[in-house]
């Protein structure tokens, strides 16, 4: 089946175009995810200084309760998978879900581990750094912040405050949203395309193949068929009219059949005019 | 005078078959006969090497597939030597540009009827994207574009090599019966 002309002519384009579209298709899809998680980390990471600069007043005045109501009310929004302060010492202070208050976080878990690998932690990260992506134990994943508080003037010099001037740093907010809408988003996206993907390889393939069969493998089929009839010896037979290459090519055909008759029938003619001679002469 | 013409580009076109001398003796024959049972089978092996570079091709594929897992890393002195990483992004429009080129010079070879096959380069190319893709820290996300890159030019490339050898066996097969009929007569 590959041997035939109509498959030499249509798998080569339809192997190259599926390819070069799938192809691009990919990359144009992996391209578009990571610039919508970049996207995602930034809006979160925005979220998280809005909530550190909301929280800001209570910390300073110490206001542990309206503290706790704050980040209560953040980890009850849709979306919110997990909100949490915790101290210097990875002590969780304040966190949505009660069960984990006075937890201590492991400092080589996934967001800890990045600023915790050398002997001295790091104070500060960039945006993408401060991004981590996982799957928690509800099974949903999660894109998760993590935003240094850092220790101000206002807050050392606070009658009600014990922190030391030198101190750099004084807790973490953690905050975790679902990844769901995101993914969501990627879906349709991705249908969408293998939608667009089909398409232009139906309208490519299929309109070559289309073409291809209409204006070159019938004419030569009905070709093929004619000078099979001259073979059988049907010299009557009229020759695929068409105004193109195979159209010349069929009128080569029938001249070159109508001579073949012409000679055939050139020693008949003779017999026939020698024996009507014979008679006449006897 | 010199031959001024480039010995590799001479290599491209496919000879022509020696025609049989029909006034030939018997040996002149045999010996013409031979050569083109020998060609027929280089050219039986020759129309094979697609699948072979397909297979490599898959096999490369399978260690990328686990994140070249099961290669020792690279010391550190030379992944320091090797300076950073492109962006993905970059690599990406280096793959979708050498796709494109690649998938143009198989079409244009095939129109031209040329013999060349380049399908073990492309498994040297396709290999250093999934290389420049794992230090990107990216090839999980984009394995599947090397992939069906590496499919289609390699299909390509195995189908041309494929359908050149055929019809040069063939003509081969031609120069053999003309023989044949020369010594029934």
């Amino acid at each position: 089946m590959l041997k035939s002309f109509a498959a030499k002519a249509t798998v080569p384009p339809a192997i190259a175009v599926t390819g070069f579209v799938v192809v691009c298709c990919i990359l144009l899809y992996s391209v578009i995810k990571t610039d919508m998680l970049n996207d995602a980390i930034e809006h979160e990471t925005n979220l998280a200084g809005t909530i550190v600069k909301s929280a800001r007043y209570a910390m300073l005045k110490d206001d542990r309760e309206t503290l706790r109501n704050i980040i209560d009310n953040i980890g009850q929004q849709k979306g919110v998978e997990h909100t949490r302060i915790f101290n210097k010492k990875g002590v969780i202070m304040f966190s949505a879900h009660t069960e984990d208050v006075n937890k201590l976080v492991d400092k080589k878990a996934a967001g800890c581990i990045a600023c915790h690998t050398g002997p001295v932690p790091l104070t500060s990260m960039g945006r993408m750094e401060q991004a981590r992506r996982y799957i928690n134990e509800q099974g949903h994943s999660v894109i998760a912040i993590t935003v240094p508080i850092y220790n101000e003037p206002d807050c050392f010099n606070a009658a009600c405050h014990v922190h030391s001037p030198n101190l750099k740093l004084l807790g973490t907010l953690d905050i975790g949203l679902s990844e769901e809408p995101l993914q969501k988003t990627l879906g349709t996206l991705r249908g969408r395309m293998i939608v667009f993907c089909v398409m232009v390889l139906i309208l490519t393939v299929g309109g070559v193949s289309a073409l291809l069969l209409r204006n070159v493998l019938l004419p030569i089929k009905e070709l093929a068929n004619y000078v099979a009839a001259i073979k059988r010896g049907d010299a009557n037979r009229k020759a695929p009219a068409y105004r193109d290459e195979i159209g010349e090519l069929a009128c080569s055909f029938e001249e070159m059949a109508t001579r073949l008759k012409a000679t055939q029938s050139e020693p008949e003619q003779l017999r026939s005019a020698e024996g009507d001679g014979a008679d006449s002469r006897s | 005078m010199a031959d001024t013409r480039d010995p590799s580009s001479m290599k491209r076109f496919q000879p022509p078959p020696p025609k049989p001398d029909a006034t030939g003796t018997p040996p002149d024959r045999d010996a013409v006969r031979q050569e083109t049972v020998q060609r027929i089978k280089r050219l039986r092996s020759k129309s094979n090497r697609g699948l072979w570079a397909m297979a490599l091709f898959i096999a490369v594929s399978i260690v990328a597939l686990g994140d070249f897992s099961i290669l020792p890393p690279l010391p550190p002195s030379i992944r320091a030597a090797l300076g950073k990483a492109p962006s993905a992004v970059m690599i990406s429009g280096g793959l979708v540009l050498y796709t494109f080129s690649a998938i143009i010079l198989i079409l244009s070879r095939m129109m031209g009827g040329k013999e060349e096959y380049s399908g073990f380069a492309h498994v040297g190319y396709l290999a250093a994207f999934y290389g420049f893709y794992h230090f990107a820290k990216a090839l999980n996300e984009n394995f599947w574009a090397v992939f069906v890159a590496g499919i289609t030019i390699l299909g390509l490339e195995s189908y041309h090599i494929w359908n050149f050898c055929n019809e040069a066996i063939r003509r081969e097969q031609e120069v053999l019966d003309s023989i044949e009929r020369l010594r029934k007569s």
